[in-house]
């Protein structure tokens, strides 16, 4: 998931925000991109690696997803 | 008040620019350059779709092997669910396919001798896939290649643009509507064909697979075409906390899953195939590893030989960030022992078409995965290489349409009135998508549910469905246009969702990438396809019996036979 763009590195060239394929990245009022939406990234390095000048950044781990078995453990139902 | 809507017109509208839709649109210019082909993408334009993520391998019937040889493999792997004229078509056309992109630039592995490697997959006698030259480099390669090929063509494209209507007269398929989320402009696609080619549903598994969530079949089911294999999901054996992209290269060249007790225990269900087989297969043994007590599950890398490390370890691109960015955190992938799990990832159900990817309804075609060829089942390189074809051979055909058809005035009025409707939600208070989104996950998710289904758990999970539909779903709001994208992503969730848990219900027998716990065997009356069919708005299950009668090959094993589940 992305985790930071550092606004005093950033200079507004909008690059990343054209290369995020999740409209995850907008444009602020101070001409920087800022993290507009940032549940709906995935983690593909797309901005990450457009960044001419290397200040985003983006953590491997993904968002957690519900487990196959956490129904077993919330209410112990099998109904297998 | 909705802004007045933009109208667009063109000749060939491809709703997706993925591998399919690049494809559909190299198909049709090169059939007719006068043609108008227009390109709208959900995503930024010219990201090139999932085609940009992926690994960039390829499945090529080529050397000694027959495309008559891959159908029997085919019709083998799938028990039975094979178009066997339309598979052989497709692997006739793989090799020109495979050279293309090589003329295009795009580069493959070669051994010392200059010949290419490839790797055997899922143990079976030909299909295999051939790597690219440098791991990282395939996905964005290819779509650079096909980008160009767009600007040589002349093929327009727009971006951020999300399609929610089909516009019909007189039974035929006219243009579309929709709107751009990033400037809230509501948008009327005025054409003679359309093409869906906007891959198939995700339940947003973080697996870089966001993107598609079932729009393209759920647009094509309301105008009235037919869908098909939705029983099957792509269920993934997934690192629990990372993505990992290439698993399909790791266990043909000798990885292992293996449970607490370091057992290797894919041998205990299937003594044949053992750990080398597809991950459907292997996500029912994780499954019943971790009920009785011996997860967690790992992968054992250590056979993996050294000639082999080209194939398998990251050298460039977003898959090197990627692993370094593990090493940062303490995880070298190829190292550490790391928990994986069982992961829903997408729908493996799209529309029935015919050879050319034309669909029920007149004007309409589905190529790539929208259109419907394999029942759950996987094989790296098997989505780069079968979008291409299939876009291309909907393209064609979409070409040869509009060439006899006439151009057709679409009413404005009623498309307006589509985007009224559209916009409703926009800029009220309500549920938000995301809360609908996480409900959808964890509907579909549990176990007995995605991997050892049961008719008790699939119509508790209907019930649930039912109740998100009453709750929330009728209460979905957006703040700005980018959560009108989001509601519209999770409309399609919940219909998938609908459609997955009707034809799971409905299959009583277990194939392919299919399971019933409380139908554990494959049934010679289930030597079909379950098709849905829309009869007012609701999706009817019917059984499409294989026509072994006029297979040109018999279907007499089955990949299936080979576990003991």
């Amino acid at each position: 998931m992305i985790r930071f763009i550092n606004a005093e590195l950033c200079i507004g060239c909008g690059t990343c925000v054209e290369n995020c394929p999740l409209d995850t990245l907008r444009m602020n009022d101070e001409g920087k991109a800022y993290i507009a939406y940032g549940d709906d990234c995935h983690s593909c390095y797309l901005c990450e690696l457009a960044c001419p000048v290397g200040a985003i950044f983006v953590h491997p781990f993904k968002k957690p997803f519900p487990s196959p078995f956490s129904h077993l453990k919330e209410g112990g139902e099998d109904n297998a | 008040m909705l802004n007045t809507p933009e109208r667009i017109t063109t000749d060939i509208l491809v709703i997706g620019g993925g591998s399919s839709g690049l494809w559909t649109a190299k198909g049709a210019k090169e059939a007719d350059p006068n043609a108008d082909v227009l390109i709208v993408d959900k995503s930024f334009r010219d990201w090139g779709g999932l085609m940009h993520l992926s690994g960039g391998d390829l499945e090529v019937c080529r050397g000694g092997d027959s495309a008559e040889d891959w159908v029997k493999d085919f019709t083998y792997y799938w028990d039975g669910l094979c178009q066997q004229d339309v598979m052989e078509t497709i692997w006739q056309q793989s090799h020109e396919i495979f050279e293309e992109y090589q003329r295009l630039g795009c580069t493959y592995l070669k051994d010392d001798e200059g010949s290419y490697r490839s790797v055997p997959q899922r143990s079976l006698d030909h299909v295999r896939l051939f790597p690219v030259a440098v791991k990282g480099t395939g996905g964005p390669n290819a779509r650079a290649a096909m980008i160009r090929e767009m600007e040589r063509l002349g093929v327009r494209r727009l971006g951020r643009i999300e399609i929610t209507e089909l516009i019909k007269k007189n039974d035929r398929i006219v243009g579309a509507v929709g709107f751009n989320y990033v400037t809230g402009q509501p948008l009327i696609f005025q054409a003679k064909a359309v093409v869906i080619a906007a891959g198939i549903a995700s339940w947003k598994p973080s697996y870089n697979q966001n993107t598609a969530c079932g729009e393209g079949p759920c647009l094509a089911f309301r105008a009235g075409a037919v869908l098909r294999n939705f029983e099957f999901l792509h269920i993934w054996n997934v690192p629990r906390d990372f993505e990992w992209e290439g698993q399909t290269v790791l266990m043909p060249l000798g990885a292992k899953f293996v449970n607490r007790e370091g057992e290797v225990f894919m041998n205990r269900y299937s003594p044949i195939l053992g750990p080398n087989t597809d991950p459907h297969y292997i996500t029912r043994g994780m499954a019943l590893e971790t009920l009785a007590g011996r997860g967690p599950i790992t992968l054992d890398l250590s056979a993996i030989e050294e000639k082999d490390h080209p194939i398998v370890r990251p050298k460039a691109g977003r898959h090197l960030l990627h692993y370094d960015k593990l090493i940062d955190e303490g995880i070298d992938f190829f190292r550490d022992k790391f928990e994986w799990i069982t992961q829903v990832q997408l729908s493996n159900g799209a529309v029935e078409t015919g050879e050319n990817g034309e669909t029920a309804v007149k004007g309409l075609y589905c190529a790539g995965r929208c259109r419907s060829l394999d029942p759950g089942v996987y094989m790296g390189g098997f989505a780069l290489m079968t979008t291409a074809i299939t876009g291309r051979m909907s393209g064609r055909a979409a070409a040869e349409f509009i060439a006899g058809a006439e151009a057709v005035d679409l009413d404005t009025k009623a498309a307006a009135s589509m985007l009224e409707a559209t916009f409703a939600p926009l800029g009220k208070e309500g549920v938000t998508p995301a809360e609908v989104l996480t409900d959808l996950q964890k509907i579909i998710t549990p176990y007995d549910v995605s991997i050892l289904k049961t008719a008790g758990a699939l119509h508790r999970a209907q019930q649930q469905l039912q109740q998100l539909r009453e709750e929330k779903l009728s209460h979905l709001a957006a703040a700005d246009p980018h959560y009108l994208l989001k509601l519209e992503e999770v409309k399609a969730i919940a219909d998938v969702t609908d459609f997955y848990l009707t034809a799971a219900l409905f299959r009583e027998d277990s194939r392919a990438g299919h399971f019933r716990a409380d139908f554990p065997h494959r049934y010679d009356d289930w030597l079909c396809w379950v098709n849905l069919y829309n009869e007012g708005g609701r999706a009817v299950p019917k059984k499409k019996f294989v026509p072994t009668a006029d297979y040109k090959f018999p279907v007499e094993r089955f990949y299936c036979d080979n576990f003991t589940f």
